[in-house]
């Protein structure tokens, strides 16, 4: 799989501009300079996958993460965040103790980490050094056999057909189940996020701390309760 | 029609089932009931008749061969086999000719192979044994037939006598379900054609007597006696059950047909040589003691006067009594093999004659009297039966029904008229008021006395006859000296009875002293009972009084006794006629020459196809037949109706040889005529007969002080007799107390030794776990609390001090975790990489 | 000038033809799995730290995306280097991406909305502040 070429240009450009931004991402003092800077280093991650020629995968990463699961982060920052420019001055990392000692730990986990990936890839070069150079030719041919798009320029992949395969005979089953988790995520997320109003307002709330939190909120003794009260 | 036999027995049964099942659910009249019982009895009755009728002298007559219902497909596999391999004997449907044939075919077979069951001829043939098919099957033959008529006969005019005698009962339809019921055994057991069957029907009739005796279940007296009844009944069955199993066991199979085929091939066991016939008739003669009534086992039959009487008449006198003599006659053939087995029946009927006859003279209560005669008659069958004269034995049988029923119904005739008084003291000078009762009584006792030319004659004269002239055994003049003082005796008590009852004054004219318990009829208790009219102190036939019963008051009232009404007497009509012509078919052969007059008609020849004939082997004594129920060809033609046909008595050696003292022999060594031997016994019949009479005569017509004076002057004897030799209290030491002991001792046993050591046990599990519980709750427990102790001092503080609440801080261990795990695993070649 | 720079340059040439470091950029022209692989760990490495310093929820949440991110990668490296290997149709490894992806969203979801209850009951998003569940 040895990339060659621009692609390994681009390779290099995308992976460091995800490094810088998932580094600034940590240390941005705003929040949504935050997000904004992981919205970028996910973009370049698809960028990446785009390399691995996965791109599905990095269509739904684009769409899926980017698209919904950092303007909903977005969202709750607008949420909660409010006021945060005028506590400007507040600390954003931990007190020094802690933070010395997650980053002596995260350099030990880089050693670590670097070290066993280098190791375990000689090994595997070693025993796949026949396999990836026959496959080497194997892909061009395969390559030239794709169809060609409309305007002629670039040819389309069959990934996601691949995915479509694999994904609806294979994986079934997790994908059912992937389809309840999404269900009971978007109950739960619901359920978690309600006020105590709309709690009441529903009859979810018992009596007795109802009583309790009117005497603290009186805009919560008019609650008209449900049917069942 | 004879393929109808089966709707005999069907028929009382389903009278029955009606009766019993729907009489008190739709409040069936009494009307409708007794027309239900007695119907169902007499359709039964024609059938037999009819079916008796072609079997003898239709144009199909089977006589003298034997017709089984499977011949015409009328039957059902009862038990099926399969279950049961039978080592000894042959399957009955296997011939001899078949049996050899397969001896030829195994022969030739290699050895290995030769202990394989071979097919012969379709019948599977193993030397290993064949398999018990028992069939539900009925046999008409000569002994069934008599049997059949003499049931439902009888039966018919007992049921019709009972319609009019338990009138205004309220356990009407339980009484007729019961009678029906019993009807219904009584046939199964003698058409059964084989020993299950009979057994089916000898327990049947067991049943029926105990639910009838103890119809009266309300009174104690009533519910001891059933009890007694069935309990010495079981007994009986004992010993039959074994000789069944025996049978079983020996022949291969229970089909008379088959156990008589192959028995009839057995060797002789005369007197001394005891061999496995013997026991078979030993055990069938056990049973026969219990269900008729024979020492020791006789004592169920006067007490089982408990019961209403036409129960009484029935069972206890026409028929339950007689199964055992029906099984006798009908396994002649084993009884003929041993010699010791016929001189034990013969003495044992002997005896048993003789000890009721002289109980008999002194019992006050006109049933028990009966009661005791008839276990006196039945003595005299089983006397004809021990001394080889089955046919006599069987006629016997017959004439006794017609008298014995006819009297006992009479008996109930006058208790019916007396309002239920019982004890003949108080009666007398009865044929006034009840004549037909007292006409048709006197035909009985007639009969019973053996008066010519009444039935009872006939028969009482041959049994003596053969008795005197028997070559089975050696002591048959002792049977016949025992037989002829009984004779007299019986003639004694029965004139007797007469007296007291229907002749002399009218005792119950006399103001009472104390109203006496009603003996039939349980409702009329309110008659009231006194204490003080209780003369003699002994158990005798005298109505208990229970305790708590209460003393009602001493009725003056005089009943005047009235005749019964005409459901009553009809029946005592029928059976006086037939107790006083009924013997002439039986006529002996003093009368007529030598010869069974009569073809088919005369008992003895009808008989004949049942009796074994030890000289032949064979069945029957006449040339007609050569092996069972096949005729000779080329002899003797039969006619039908009242057969002609003469039959020659051969001279039969005898088959135990002439050993002992022969009395006809040496009468006729006397004589030196054989015809006239038999008129000097038939003289001396008569004379003791007459001596009988006339003694009753004197005792209690013409000087009526000479029974107190005789009996004062013997008052041992007298006291034996009238406390029936104390057997009952005998039985009640010896045997049902040391049972009771003997249960007593077991529960003691049980209750202290096996609860004892049950309870042991829980004790010492119960102490077990008290001490392991103490263990574990002071020192294993103390232990752990000390030890849980020690570690929460220790280690709570430092675990404490973990739960920070910060959770960064747990994902800083999160992480901790993950380095240490990839540096455990890798750390060996990530050092190996840096130091390149 | 010229005895310094000139040699300078030329030894440099020298280098980067042939020395130590032109290996290294002979190797970095053609990245093959390892580099991919290290940089997802790097990723990683970065996602774990940002969880632990930093105070605010949500950036934390964030770092955990970064992490998953990481894990993505690796998957989709690996699933290529599977095809090149052998298997032509060996695409487990994007779809227990697609899968991750899926439970990320699950988790940012509940996890906001327990941000979100949390924020209204302690007022803050400050992580050293909830402390709730200590001894």
């Amino acid at each position: 799989m040895i990339l060659s070429g621009w692609e390994s240009v681009f390779f290099w450009i995308f992976s460091i501009a995800a490094i810088f931004a998932g580094l600034l991402t940590v240390m941005a003092r705003n929040t949504i300079h935050s997000a904004l800077f992981l919205i970028s280093s996910l973009v370049s991650v698809a960028a990446l996958f785009i390399l691995l020629q996965a791109e599905f995968i990095a269509g739904v990463q684009i769409l899926v993460y980017v698209g919904g699961v950092m303007v909903l982060f977005l969202f709750v920052i607008m949420l909660v965040n409010v006021g945060s420019e005028e506590r400007g001055n507040e600390e954003i990392f931990n007190r020094p103790r802690q933070v010395t000692a997650s980053v002596i730990f995260c350099g030990l986990l880089a050693a670590v980490l670097i070290g066993a990936l280098n190791t375990g890839y000689a090994g595997l070069e070693r025993r796949d050094e026949m396999k990836i150079r026959e496959s080497a030719e194997g892909r061009r041919t395969r390559d030239q056999e794709l169809a060609t798009s409309a305007t002629g320029a670039s040819r389309l992949t069959n990934d996601t057909s691949r995915i479509g395969n694999s994904l609806y005979r294979f994986a079934a089953l997790p994908f059912e189940i992937a389809s309840v988790l999404l269900l009971v995520a978007i109950i739960g997320s619901v359920m978690l996020a309600r006020t105590l109003k709309q709690e009441a307002s529903v009859d979810d709330v018992d009596p007795e701390v109802l009583r309790t939190e009117a005497a603290h909120d009186p805009a919560l003794a008019e609650v008209q309760t449900g049917p069942l009260a | 029609m004879h393929r109808y036999i089966w709707l005999v027995p069907l028929l009382p049964l389903a009278g029955a089932a009606i009766n019993g099942l729907l009489g008190r659910k739709f409040r069936f009249s009494e009307k409708l009931i007794g027309g239900i019982a007695a119907g169902s009895i007499a359709l039964s009755f024609l059938i037999t008749v009819a079916a008796v009728y072609s079997y003898t002298f239709g144009s199909q007559a089977m006589w003298p061969q034997t017709y089984v219902t499977s011949q015409d497909g009328n039957s059902f596999t009862w038990i099926p086999g399969g279950a049961v391999r039978l080592t000894q004997g042959s399957e009955q449907r296997t011939s001899i000719k078949l049996q050899e044939e397969a001896e030829k075919k195994r022969a030739s077979l290699p050895p290995e192979q030769r202990n394989e069951p071979i097919l012969v001829g379709g019948v599977s043939d193993s030397s290993q044994g064949s398999v018990l098919n028992v069939e539900w099957s009925y046999q008409l033959d000569a002994l069934s037939s008599i049997f059949m008529l003499i049931v439902t006969g009888v039966g018919l005019c007992i049921f019709v006598f009972a319609t009019g005698y338990m009138h205004g009962d309220p356990g009407f339809y339980r009484f007729f379900a019961y009678m029906g019921l019993f009807m219904f055994s009584m046939l199964v057991l003698v058409m059964g054609s084989n020993f299950l069957m009979m057994f089916v029907g000898w327990e049947g009739v067991g049943l029926c007597s105990y639910l009838l005796i103890g119809y009266y279940f309300d009174r104690q007296e009533a519910a001891n006696a059933s009890r007694k009844a069935f309990i010495t009944n079981r007994i009986g069955d004992f010993g039959f059950a074994l000789a069944i199993f025996a049978v079983i066991a020996t022949f291969g199979t229970s089909q008379y047909t088959g156990v008589f085929a192959q028995a009839r091939n057995y060797p002789l066991e005369p007197l001394g040589h005891w061999g496995l016939l013997s026991w078979i008739a030993l055990g069938l003669f056990i049973g026969a003691c219990g269900k008729s009534a024979q020492l020791p086992l006789h004592v169920w039959l006067p007490d089982a006067m408990a019961g209403p009487t036409p129960v009484s008449a029935l069972i206890h006198a026409a028929t339950m009594v007689t199964a055992g003599l029906y099984m006798v006659t009908r396994t002649n053939v084993i009884f003929q093999h041993s010699q010791t087995m016929m001189m034990v029946v013969a003495l044992v009927g002997a005896a048993t004659a003789l000890f009721a006859a002289t109980i008999g003279i002194t019992q006050n209560d006109i049933k028990k009297v009966l009661a005791y005669s008839t276990v006196s008659q039945l003595g005299f069958m089983f006397m004809a039966c021990g001394v080889g004269a089955f046919a006599i034995g069987i006629f016997h049988v017959m004439t006794h029904a017609f008298f014995k029923a006819l009297m006992f119904l009479g008996a109930g005739s006058v208790i019916h008229g007396m309002h239920h008084e019982q004890d003949m003291r108080r009666m007398g000078g009865l044929k006034k008021y009840m004549p037909i009762t007292y006409l048709t009584f006197m035909a009985g006792w007639l009969a019973i006395c053996g008066i010519p030319p009444f039935s009872g004659f006939w028969s009482k004269d041959e049994i003596l006859w053969n008795a005197a002239s028997t070559r089975h055994i050696p002591v048959g003049w002792i049977v016949w000296i025992v037989g002829v003082i009984a004779a007299t005796c019986t003639a004694f008590y029965m004139t007797r009875l007469m007296a007291m009852t229907f002749w002399g004054k009218e005792k119950f004219l006399d103001p009472p002293a104390g109203g006496e318990a009603d003996e039939a009829h349980a409702s009329a208790f309110d008659k009231g009972l006194t204490m003080h009219d209780a003369k003699l102190k002994s158990a005798g036939d005298r109505p208990r009084h229970e305790p708590g019963e209460h003393v009602g008051h001493v009725d003056h009232h005089v009943h005047i006794p009235h005749e019964s009404p005409r459901s009553m007497w009809v029946p005592l009509a029928v059976l006086a006629v037939l107790a006083t012509i009924g013997g002439f078919v039986g006529i002996s052969t003093a009368f007529t020459g030598g010869k069974h007059i009569g073809g088919r008609m005369n008992i003895v020849t009808f008989l004949d196809p049942i009796i074994w004939n030890p000289a032949t082997s064979y069945f029957g004594s006449h040339e007609i037949v050569d092996s069972y129920g096949k005729p000779l060809e080329g002899t003797v033609e039969m006619h039908a109706v009242l057969g002609t046909a003469e039959l020659q008595v051969p001279e039969v050696p005898p088959p135990y040889g002439t050993e002992g003292f022969n009395l006809a022999g040496a009468i006729e060594s006397k004589v030196h005529n054989e015809t006239g031997t038999e008129w000097v016994f038939m003289a001396i019949s008569v004379l003791v007969a007459g001596l009988g009479i006339g003694l009753g005569f004197l005792f209690y017509v013409k000087d009526t002080s000479l029974p107190e004076i005789w009996a004062t002057r013997l008052r041992p004897l007298y006291q034996a007799s009238y406390n029936k030799y104390w057997v009952d209290e005998f039985y009640g030491w010896a045997v049902t107390r040391r049972v009771m002991d003997a249960a007593r001792g077991v529960f003691a046993f049980d209750s202290k030794v096996v609860d004892g050591a049950v309870n042991g046990s829980a004790w010492l599990t119960r102490f077990s776990s008290r001490v392991t519980g103490i263990t574990d709750q002071y020192f294993v427990d103390g232990v752990v609390n000390a030890v849980a102790a020690f570690v929460m001092r220790l280690m709570s503080p430092l675990f404490r001090a973990a739960q920070t609440g910060f959770t960064q801080n747990y994902a800083f261990v999160m992480v901790l975790g993950l380095v240490a795990a990839l540096g455990m695993i890798f750390g060996a070649d990530i050092l190996g990489w840096f130091k390149r | 000038m010229f005895k310094v720079f000139i040699p300078t340059l030329a030894l440099l040439f020298q280098e980067a033809n042939t020395g130590r470091w032109a290996v290294i950029w002979q190797k970095a022209q053609h990245p093959d799995l390892s580099k991919f692989l290290i940089f997802g760990a790097l990723l990683f490495i970065i996602g774990v730290a940002g969880v632990l310093t930093r105070r605010n929820i949500i950036v934390i949440f964030m770092s955990i995306e970064l992490i998953l991110n990481a894990a993505n990668l690796n998957f989709i490296a690996m699933s290529r280097y599977l095809q090149d290997t052998g298997n032509v149709n060996a695409v487990a490894g994007q779809i227990f991406t697609v899968f991750v992806i899926v439970v990320a969203a699950a988790e940012a979801a509940i996890g906001l909305g327990i941000v979100i209850a949390l924020y209204r009951n302690k007022e803050t998003i400050l992580i050293d502040e909830i402390d709730i569940l200590k001894w």
